[in-house]
């Protein structure tokens, strides 16, 4: 293979991975952190393709068309949570959702 | 072999600066205060990673990559955040103290164990790949793998979509008046 | 006769198991005349096991075993009972007295609303008692020996709403505990050397002891006996337990209970003949204790407590007898005592019972013009008591004496101890009668005073009185040492007398000459202080008037020994242990655990990110685990 070796690959997936992660668990705007979920998939997705192409295996891609069609399902309804959210003129922050407090 | 040379070169350059891209605009969607600007690096993000996945012999996943993740789900998000409309953003570091310090940590820690555990398990043997021929990656042979070895996630893939559209659609209408339209039109009924 | 040794144990149990089956659906009398029944048919039973053992002339023990009771490896228990003639003479007495004391309670304890408890506890007592006599192995005596206790324990406190009651019931119970324990450990000993308990190898093993573990079981056995028998030092519960009914001081603290130890000294007769120091301690024992009772009886103003006092320095007389080895004397005593003084309490029952159950002699006087039999009956039991010749205490206290006189030089002193004994006898005797009967009745009698339907009292009460009265007066003529012995003769192959105990004819006539002449004497000057026209005056002397009241301050020195220090530990506790540390640790824990609930409640804040963040942060979490496992 041309290029580097796959480990590198993994190497930037995992960064992208925790970068997400970091995103999701600091930032109080909500389609931030749908965002910051984006980036956790597309370093999952990276890793898969990265392995699919070590191990000569299509099912490593096939499973990475699924994660996106299942993020796009997932934007699609965290979106509607933000618009309804928006629509009653709560404030976008999810630190106000604290109902489960205890 | 030059040409091999050469094109070993510039797929280490193009690995370079799709990388570099890569990892900036990833920093770059959390750090943004502004979702807008979020937004469009994720745009820049997905696009480098549909270069790696080309790099990785991946087309198909790169063009469904640029098409339906940067065409059709950031055009949506694009949308709502337009009709959010401009906020200030509150300050990003909120919430209990320790919040952000054990959120560096978790994600610092993720991401060594990431690296670790590939190191441990598998280092020596990610050192070559095999080399595959111009089919894999194709869209004919990604279509074959989803109508025979893989139907059942393609189909229950199709079903996900459909319950989110749903979902979608109903978080999105107008719920109270309609029940208030319905009501009169029972009582006048 | 074994037969008969079966049924006179069982018959009183069987009454017991009775009464309470029957429960309150019975009638109380109906209750009260089975417990006495009961009580019958076992003396029907000693009478036959008695008149068979007399037939078979062969004079030896003769065991009957039920079943194997307990088993530890080599060490085993039969459930046997034994039939010899020491045994059967205390089965005659103990069903004997017992039936004519549960047929006078018939008529004392009409109306009690309790009636069927008591007939229960009575007829398990006369049972308990029967097993103690009846065991044929150490360890079945101690069973016996354990019941008797409770009974008695039950029986004191049966009116157990007074406090009085209660706390005397506790206080006989736990000394006779102490005793309990130190037979106890004697038993222990024996075990250890001999594995078995049965009487024959017991003896035998404790001929092969060293002296001082002689000495020890000896001494075992003797606490035992001082306690259930009220010697000094275990003596201080007697007195208290007057405060049951007068039958239960006539039956378990007159004539069978207390007179337990006698019996123990007497059937464990050998391992005292092996430790001499300590039968020689069991005479002095008695001697002290016969002296002391006797100078305590003279101060009390309660008619059962003079009794009480009474009992405890005959029973010293007793001791003093097996102590120097004239066992056949003591239990001749035991016998003609069981007689008298069940009289002598059932007539005081007779008074208390017709004067609204008023117990002090201050208020009590001139009962005898209006309760003339009564006075006969309790005249017969004092002169008993005293033994003036011819009634039977004459026959049976003397030849103690002279036993005594006749052993070692120490025997003197026992003599001269018993003599005194009996001048005191004299004097506190009679001066409860001059007191009590002679004379105009008081104001408090002629108020109170009610007849039981023209007579003194019920036939119940009146014929087992009557009964004992003939018996005080005559059962001594059955052995006049050294004339004709009957008893001597019968019991001597079980406990044959010391030879150092063996009375010559001398000395019997030198104590029979002067202890009546003594005895009289003492009446004299009772007579003289209490019941002559011109009364002398008694010289006043407080502080000993004032160590007469306080019973020797032994009370006084047991609470300062065992209470006080007993008290001062508990509060101890209390106060440095169980307040700071068991009391709070309770508080604490739940405080604690209230307070860590605080603590974990701040994890819940409600944020989205915090939960997201348990969520990364267990997931990182885990691949630690794994990695490092695998």
């Amino acid at each position: 293979m041309l290029g580097p070796g796959v480990a590198w690959y993994l190497g930037i997936a995992a960064f992208l991975f925790a970068t997400g992660a970091f995103g999701v668990l600091v930032r109080r705007n909500p389609l931030i952190v749908l965002l910051s979920l984006e980036i956790m998939l597309n370093g999952a997705n990276l890793a898969l393709i990265a392995f699919s192409r070590h191990a000569a295996n299509g099912a490593g891609q096939i499973f990475a068309l699924g994660v996106m069609a299942v993020a796009a399902a997932e934007v699609c309804v965290g979106l509607g949570l933000v618009v309804a959210i928006n629509r009653r003129r709560l404030a976008l922050d999810v630190d106000e959702f604290s109902e489960l407090r205890g | 072999m030059l040409a091999i040379s050469a094109g070993g070169v510039i797929v280490w350059i193009v690995w370079v600066a799709a990388g570099f891209a890569c990892l900036a605009s990833g920093v770059a969607v959390v750090s943004f205060r502004n979702p807008f600007f979020s937004s469009l690096a994720l745009i820049a993000n997905l696009a480098s990673l549909a270069v790696l996945y080309l790099l990785l012999s991946a087309e198909f996943v790169a063009a469904a990559q640029v098409l339906v993740y940067a065409g059709a789900v950031m055009v949506m998000f694009l949308f709502v955040t337009a009709y959010v409309g401009p906020r200030r953003e509150p300050p990003w570091a909120g919430g209990p103290s320790w919040q952000t310090i054990g959120a560096v940590a978790a994600a610092g820690a993720i991401f060594v164990e990431i690296v670790v555990v590939i190191g441990l398990k598998a280092g020596g043997r990610l050192a070559t790949s095999p080399s595959v021929g111009s089919v894999f990656g194709s869209p004919g042979w990604i279509g074959r793998l989803f109508l025979t070895d893989h139907l059942l996630a393609f189909e229950i893939t199709s079903i996900v979509l459909l319950v989110a559209a749903v979902g979608g659609v109903i978080l999105g209408s107008h719920t109270r008046r309609s029940n208030a339209r319905v009501d009169a039109a029972g009582e006048a009924g | 006769m074994i037969p008969g040794a079966w049924l006179c144990l069982v018959a009183p149990l069987a009454g017991t198991v009775l009464i309470l089956l029957g429960g309150s659906r019975v009638p109380r009398r109906a209750d009260a005349w089975v417990g006495t029944l009961s009580v019958f048919v076992a003396f029907a039973g000693a009478l036959w096991s008695f008149f068979a053992l007399h037939a078979d002339g062969s004079h030896e023990s003769h065991y009957s075993v039920a079943y194997t009771w307990l088993a530890a490896g080599k060490f085993t228990v039969p459930l046997e009972i034994i039939v010899d003639p020491l045994s059967t003479f205390m089965m005659l007495i103990v069903s004997g007295v017992g039936g004519l004391i549960v047929l006078y309670s018939i008529g004392y304890m009409d109306g009690d609303d309790e009636e069927r408890r008591y007939f229960a506890y009575i007829a398990f007592f006369v049972f308990s008692m029967l097993l103690l006599v009846e065991g044929g192995n150490m360890l079945l005596l101690l069973v016996g020996w354990g019941l008797v206790g409770l009974s008695s324990y039950l029986l004191i406190g049966f009116w157990h709403e007074r406090p009085s009651a209660v706390a005397a019931a506790k206080k006989a119970f736990i000394m006779n505990a102490f005793g309990d324990a130190t037979f106890a450990l004697a038993l222990f000993v024996l075990i250890a050397h001999s594995n078995s308990l049965e009487f024959a190898t017991s003896f035998a093993t404790a001929g092969h002891l060293s002296q001082s573990t002689v000495d020890l079981v000896a001494l075992g056995l003797l606490g035992g006996a001082a306690a259930k028998s009220a010697q000094i030092p275990l003596h201080t519960w007697l007195p208290d337990a007057m405060e049951g009914p007068t039958p239960v001081s006539a039956l378990i603290h007159a004539a069978t209970m207390v007179t337990a130890g006698v019996y123990l000294i007497a059937r464990t007769h050998p391992i005292f003949e092996d430790a001499p120091t300590i039968a020689l301690v069991a005479a002095g024992l008695g001697a002290i204790t016969l002296l002391a009772a006797g100078m305590i009886a003279l101060v009390q103003t309660d008619i059962k407590r003079v009794i009480a006092y009474s009992t405890m320095s005959q029973i010293g007389y007793m001791f003093m007898a097996v102590g120097v080895g004239a066992f056949s004397n003591g239990m001749f005593h035991l016998m003609t005592h069981a007689f008298f003084k069940a009289l002598l309490f059932m007539t005081a029952g007779l008074v208390i019972h017709a004067v609204a159950d008023e117990q002090d002699i201050r208020k009590l006087r001139g009962v005898g013009s209006v309760m003339p039999w009564t006075k006969w009956a309790f005249l017969v039991g004092a002169a008993a008591l005293v033994g003036i010749p011819a009634f039977s205490g004459f026959f049976s206290k003397d030849p103690i004496l002279a036993a005594d006189l006749h052993d070692h030089w120490y025997g003197v002193i026992f003599w001269v101890c018993g003599i005194v004994g009996t001048f005191l006898t004299g004097l506190y005797t009679f001066r409860l009668y001059f007191i009590v009967f002679p004379g105009e009745p008081s104001a408090f009698v002629r108020e109170h005073h009610h007849r039981h339907h023209g007579k003194e009292g019920p036939w119940t009460m009146l014929v087992p009185v009557g009964v004992l009265t003939v018996l005080a007066a005559l059962a001594g003529w059955i052995q006049f040492q050294p004339f004709w012995e009957p008893i001597t003769h019968w019991l001597s192959p079980i406990i044959p007398t010391e030879p150092a105990a063996e009375a010559t004819n001398w000395d019997d006539a030198i104590t029979s000459l002067i202890a009546p002449i003594i005895g009289i004497c003492g009446i004299v000057v009772a007579w003289m202080i209490y019941g002559a026209k011109q009364r002398l005056a008694v010289p006043s002397i407080p502080w000993l008037q004032r160590l007469l009241e306080h019973k020797f301050y032994f009370d006084e020195a047991y609470d300062l020994a065992f209470y006080k220090p007993a008290v001062a530990t508990a509060n101890l506790f209390r106060r440095d242990f169980e307040e700071p540390v068991v009391l709070t640790t309770g508080t604490d824990l739940g405080e604690g655990t209230l307070e860590l609930g605080q603590a974990t409640r701040k994890l819940q804040t409600g944020l989205l990110r915090t939960y997201v963040f348990f969520l990364g942060a267990g997931m990182a979490v885990l691949a630690i685990v794994f990695l490092a496992v695998r």
